[in-house]
């Protein structure tokens, strides 16, 4: 039996999906019996019996879980995909031809849930990699942005206690000791002083 | 997984499976919603054409959803209620007038309908070899079919056409029951 083994999801969708139809192949040749048993009570299924229902569930319900347990690694994964390809086989099961073999009629439904599944997982393994990435990249800007208002605010130091009460003024809209033309003038100064003092501390602008 | 939850599953599945079937026979009786729509709009009294048409659809789609034998019958016995239904519907708009007046050729179209109807249901169950529940399925739809328009005159006319049904059945059940050494 071929096991999917990948530890990273993508992969391991990859190496199941290309393993899957070899599976249902495979399947149908070790358990012939089995198979060749589901038929005659799958048409019998189709055509109303309720008798065959039961039956019907022991052949198929084994089988569809070995095959999602081996596509998906999880046996609640597998529970739930088993459950839903059963679902649908026998909510189908009106419709069944009896020309064609039940078994891999059945497993395929199986592998295709399975298969669903697994896109599932695979999408939601990447939303919560990119949120990963999202929230690094928010940590990073704000660390950034922390350093350079402390660069700020310590070149701010280094000028005059009007400089200072000019620029606070300006960013924090507190009242200021002049108005009008004086406060501008004042502003354009002091943003001078500070972009050198900045320069002067930390060689940039 | 224990034996409960298997059960518990199993009960679901099967849930599922009759809504499965349901679904197929909400779908595969709509044709039969078209004629009644069709004869009730036809007919001289709509409303009991309707009530028949609407036991038919249920019976029809009940019948589907049970499956084997009168799964079976279904299509036999809508096809054969067509003939009276049709030659009825048809029959409504031709009077015979003699001196006493004119009436309808409503009862004597049921009755031809009717044995027309037997002798199809008859032929197909014995080539088929159906049971008996397929005779009954068929049989019932196909009355329930034919009385939509033989309900023209009133019960009469159902009559008119059971009458002629049974007749039409005759040859075909002592074909059945002599094994085919019958007429």
């Amino acid at each position: 039996m071929v096991i999917c083994c990948a530890s990273d999801a993508r992969a391991a969708y990859a190496s199941c999906v290309a393993w899957a139809p070899a599976y249902a192949a495979e399947s149908a040749e070790v358990t012939a019996d089995a198979d060749s048993a589901l038929d005659p009570l799958m048409a019998r299924l189709a055509d109303g019996d309720r008798s065959a229902f039961t039956p019907v569930f022991e052949l198929l319900w084994p089988r569809a879980m070995r095959l999602c347990t081996s596509m998906l690694k999880n046996d609640a994964d597998a529970t739930d995909a088993a459950q839903q390809a059963m679902t649908k086989i026998l909510e189908r099961a009106s419709e069944y031809d009896r020309r064609r073999p039940a078994m891999p009629w059945a497993l395929a439904i199986a592998s295709w849930e399975c298969r669903t599944i697994l896109k599932r997982r695979l999408r939601r393994r990447e939303v919560a990699d990119e949120a990963a990435g999202e929230s690094a990249v928010g940590h990073e800007d704000e660390h950034v942005q922390r350093q350079l208002v402390e660069a700020a605010l310590a070149a701010m130091g280094t000028l005059s206690e009007t400089d200072r009460e000019t620029l606070i003024a300006t960013f924090w809209e507190e009242a200021a000791s002049a108005s009008g033309a004086t406060l501008r003038k004042r502003r354009e100064r002091a943003l001078v002083r500070l972009r050198s003092a900045f320069r002067r501390l930390y060689g940039l602008d | 997984m224990d034996s409960t939850n298997l059960e518990q599953i199993q009960r679901r599945l099967r849930v599922a499976y009759e809504f499965g079937r349901l679904r197929l026979a909400l779908v595969g009786i709509l044709p039969v919603l078209v004629i009644v729509a069709i004869a009730a709009s036809v007919t001289h009294r709509p409303m009991s054409a309707l009530w028949l048409g609407v036991a038919t659809v249920t019976i029809g789609a009940t019948m589907l959803w049970y499956g084997r034998e009168p799964q079976r019958a279904v299509l036999p016995g809508i096809a054969a209620g067509l003939v009276p239904l049709v030659l009825a519907l048809r029959a409504n708009h031709i009077h015979a007038c003699g001196l006493d007046g004119c009436s309808t050729l409503c009862v004597p179209a049921c009755a031809l309908g009717g044995v027309v109807a037997g002798l199809a249901i008859a032929s197909v169950g014995n080539q088929r070899r159906a049971g008996p529940l397929f005779w009954l399925s068929a049989s019932g739809l196909a009355l329930l079919t034919g009385a939509m328009g033989c309900a023209c005159v009133g019960y009469s006319g159902i009559a008119g056409m059971a009458i002629g049904f049974g007749a039409g059945m005759v040859p075909g059940l002592l074909r059945k029951a002599f094994g085919g050494k019958g007429p």
